[in-house]
């Protein structure tokens, strides 16, 4: 190795290290067994076992679930048409529609929903959340899903049609499976977004619907206990699993962005 | 799919108007045995939500926020609540216990005849400190000076955290400098900004709620807090067998009082618990058991003789009549205040 | 064979719905606070009703006073350009860590790169506040990192110093969070370079620090621009940061937009600056797309 990619190789070296190593902290000191996250005390379980103890935080995690689940579930089947209309159609206000929500800083969409469901007289809560988080959910699934119909052979679709399928069994019985893990891939997307959001979720939340980035936040702000590293790497660990099962079926999706 | 949407939805249906109180509170101020025995007496479950500062109440409120039974604003801003619609007026029949409280606290300005609230408990807007750190560098601790002199403050700097509160730092900037809380003189707020902003570089942070933990742990030596919240960080520095203890130091300029106050939300889903919680907290042993364990002030005469003796002298938390003089409580502003005051507060933050 | 008509049809059947969401959820609470930022704040916070009692059916209640008072108190603006300087320091320093990595990464054989990446982006899927309390624990006065570090300033004689609160935090938090930002698109850019570039550049003598400058660095500008607006945009509006790891000094233009609804209640002024921010914002992505499109040509 020359000297000048030795440079490159510390360099890029060090870039992963500062990517990983908070991350890596933060697990490790979840099981660290004191109330400080300083030194090193002994191994310890004691705080995830807190942690399923703790209402609120259970609380918090079932509101999340219901919210992500129901979030991606109505953002996929919109975002997939949605994707489908702009590889297929010419469309102006949608695709601007799509991805101006990723582009835009997030409090902006917090707030304006806020007042929105505010003069509205809709109540806050899981529901707003819900439809709050589709709204940004839509536009990764549309671009997931385009990328993917680009990249897709036409002459499938083509020799469907010639066959006499109609449009709509061309897309259920053709199009469709052949998009399918570039759908999942952006379910499964949408659904991390979802349960990690924190800006619009803060602003669109009500009574009783914290969800488990909200309670984060005010554990961080008000006590800060390595009960918040159990639940970190708890949520680390689901987000993980997810995004690989994600970028195994669809290995050029987390790169549409 | 059909089936799955409607599973959620009745998944999610239990939050509606279950056997739940929705207590919304400031973080740390009830004892969670109170919560479990009123829970088995009223064979209902006591959902929390928490607070920090009066404002955060108001802007969720102002935000529409609806489910709420009961809530624990100061006084000074239940009139305001009242007039804003957000609160129902007390049946004070349902409330036997009311007979408990001491005549001093009830029929207050903001809330004649007790028309909308039940007193709660008292806390006052103090300084907290380590004994031990503040010995070793030889600093009294008795006056505001010990937060806005930059003298002091260089001995103690980045270990020092204030109210994150604009209407709390403006008043004990204003009580440092001889003015009373409730000026509202346009040239005094200028001054006092001045003198924030003078001792702001000195100070860590402005914390809310979390200078609870850091005194405990004895990363902060120095707090601008509430006197129940400095109780419950030296009970925190003690359970932790620290060296050192922590005390409330009232300083003699004067101090901000609060007496907290119970109400019932307007769009309350069960005014029916929200009448026995509060019954609950106005019978002695629970008032008490506040008290006793966060620290509180108490207006609550069934309540003083179940108080333990040792909470009884600390003068932060009982001001004998001296002290007493010197405080005073926050009236509410009307909109141009809070606009102004808001942009000295944001000039703060910025500088 | 099919019409016009009847894929037009389509068009609108597809494309339909999810253009109908967002219109409803997205364009329109966008114009409802545009609206937001003309009317007066309500007695008790929130908005003012939008008709006052007036004869002859209600009089329309708006002001350009909220404007007025933006554009007149000098402090907002000053705030807007802090938060700028955070976002553009941010910006900088993620260019400076990423580009290596990005190069690295596009030099790699072919089987390595997607591993690669994927190992860059990991870390943006887990939750973005674990992200930020991460650097709480590292930069707190009682972690290991800083203990050694004030030990490491004692031998040499200087000061101990606090990380934690102050805008050095701030700034280590940004770039945190919005590292894979700009090493994606750095990397989907430098991995389009011809080789055969640099080659012809190696024989005709220049050296590596040259050939670089010169030749590398030109050709990544698109990237570098998208990079640099991926990280910019939403830099500008983070209120989480500033909050948590800022301490008293360092508050971005969010942490105001946050108190003006969350805190002070003044709905309308909070609509205000979000106008400016979103105008900000689209200004910059613009001029990102202009630059980029310039320099293809």
């Amino acid at each position: 190795m020359n000297r000048r990619s030795r440079a490159l190789w510390a360099a890029a070296i060090f870039a992963y290290a500062f990517l990983y190593a908070p991350l890596v902290i933060v697990v490790a000191y979840s099981f660290n067994d004191s109330k400080l996250n300083a030194e090193w005390v002994g191994f310890t379980l004691s705080w995830y076992g807190k942690l399923f103890h703790n209402e609120k935080m259970l609380q918090a995690a079932w509101n999340s679930l219901l919210i992500g689940i129901t979030a991606s579930a109505i953002s996929t089947v919109f975002g997939t048409m949605a994707g489908y209309a702009m590889y297929r159609f010419r469309m102006r206000l949608l695709p601007l529609l799509v991805l101006a929500p990723i582009a835009i800083p997030e409090i902006l969409m917090g707030v304006s929903l806020l007042i929105f469901f505010v003069l509205l007289n809709i109540t806050l809560g899981m529901v707003s959340i819900v439809l709050s988080h589709i709204a940004f959910c839509i536009g990764f699934v549309a671009i997931v899903v385009r990328s993917r119909l680009a990249g897709m052979d036409e002459s499938l679709t083509e020799a469907a049609r010639d066959l006499g399928a109609t449009p709509w069994q061309a897309f259920r019985l053709v199009t469709l499976p052949l998009i399918m893990p570039g759908v999942v891939a952006g379910a499964l997307m949408a659904f991390t977004l979802s349960i990690d959001d924190f800006v619009i979720t803060f602003f669109t939340a009500g009574v009783g619907s914290t969800t488990l980035p909200l309670q984060i936040y005010t554990m961080v702000k008000i006590a800060v206990t390595p009960e918040v590293n159990a639940v970190s790497t708890l949520l680390m660990m689901l987000t993980l699993a997810l995004i690989l099962i994600a970028s195994r079926l669809s290995p050029g999706a987390l790169r549409a962005q | 799919m059909r089936k799955l949407l409607s599973l959620l939805l009745f998944a999610s249906l239990p939050a509606l108007a279950a056997d739940e109180l929705h207590l919304y509170n400031w973080n740390d101020y009830i004892a969670p045995d109170s919560v479990k025995s009123f829970e088995a007496q009223c064979k209902c479950k006591v959902v929390q939500d928490f607070y920090g500062d009066n404002e955060e109440l108001l802007a969720k409120l102002a935000a529409g926020a609806k489910g709420y039974d009961v809530m624990v604003p100061t006084s000074n801003y239940v009139a305001g609540m009242a007039k804003a619609g957000w609160l129902q007026p007390l049946d004070k029949g349902k409330l036997p216990n009311f007979k408990n409280l001491m005549p001093t606290y009830l029929n207050t300005e903001f809330d004649p005849g007790n028309k909308y609230s039940v007193p709660y408990a008292m806390s006052i807007t103090l300084i907290g400190y380590n004994d031990q750190k503040l010995k070793e560098l030889g600093i009294t601790v008795d006056s505001w000076a010990v937060i806005f002199d930059p003298k002091i403050l260089q001995k103690i700097k980045g270990k020092v955290t204030v109210l994150d509160s604009q209407a709390e730092v403006m008043a004990a900037a204003l009580k440092y400098l001889g003015y009373s809380v409730n000026d509202r003189d346009p040239a005094h707020w200028k001054q006092a900004k001045e003198t924030i902003l003078k001792a702001k570089p000195y100070w860590a942070a402005f914390m809310a709620q979390g200078y609870i933990k850091e005194l405990s742990t004895g990363n902060i030596w120095v707090v601008h807090g509430y006197s129940n919240d400095i109780f419950q960080a030296d009970t925190g520095a003690q359970e932790a067998r620290q060296k050192f203890r922590i005390r409330h130091a009232l300083p003699k300029e004067g101090a901000v009082l609060a007496l907290d106050a119970m109400v019932i939300a307007k769009t309350a889903p069960r005014p029916d618990l929200a009448y026995q919680f509060i019954n609950f907290m106005l019978d002695g042993k629970n008032s008490a058991a506040l008290t006793n364990i966060t620290g509180s002030g108490n207006p609550n005469a069934e309540a003083m003789q179940f108080i333990k003796p040792e909470i009884k002298s600390i003068k932060a938390v009982f001001p004998d009549a001296e002290s007493a003089k010197r405080l005073e409580q926050l009236k509410d502003m009307n909109k141009k205040e809070r606009q102004q005051l808001n942009r000295i507060w944001t000039e703060i933050k910025a500088k | 064979m099919t019409t016009t008509k009847s894929q037009r049809l389509h068009k609108w059947l597809i494309g339909g719905p999810p253009l109908a969401y967002l219109v409803v959820f997205f364009a329109i609470p966008v114009l409802i606070m545009v609206l937001a930022s003309f009317r007066n704040p309500g007695e008790f916070g929130g908005l003012a009703p939008l008709f006052t009692e007036g004869e002859g059916g209600g009089q329309l209640d708006l002001t350009t006073e909220n404007y007025g008072r933006f554009f007149s108190d000098f402090l907002y603006t000053e705030l807007f350009l802090k938060s700028f300087a955070y976002a553009a320091i941010t910006t900088f320093v993620c260019l400076v860590i990423a580009y290596p990595l990005a190069m690295l990464i596009a030099r790699s054989p072919k089987k390595h790169r997607d591993l690669l990446v994927l190992l860059v982006i990991l870390p943006f899927w887990s939750n973005f506040l674990i992200r930020v309390y991460a650097w709480m624990i590292i930069l707190g006065p009682q972690s290991v990192f800083v203990t050694a570090l004030n030990n490491v300033l004692g031998l040499l004689g200087l000061e101990p110093v606090t990380l934690l609160y102050t805008p050095f935090a701030v700034i280590v938090g940004l770039v945190y969070v919005h590292l894979p930002f700009m090493v994606l698109p750095l990397y989907a850019n430098l991995e389009k370079h011809d080789p055969a570039l640099l080659d012809a550049a190696q024989d005709l003598g220049a050296n590596a620090w040259w050939r670089f400058w010169r030749v590398t660095f030109p050709l990544s500008l698109p990237g570098v621009y998208a990079g640099a607006a991926l990280v910019f945009i939403p830099a500008l509006g983070i209120f989480a940061i500033p909050d948590i790891l800022g301490g008293t000094g360092g508050i971005m233009i969010g942490n105001v937009i946050k108190q003006q609804f969350l805190d002070t209640r003044d709905w309308p002024f909070g609509s205000v600056l979000s106008m400016v921010l979103t105008v900000m914002a689209v200004g910059i992505a613009g001029l990102a797309a202009w630059v980029a499109r310039r320099s293809r040509t």
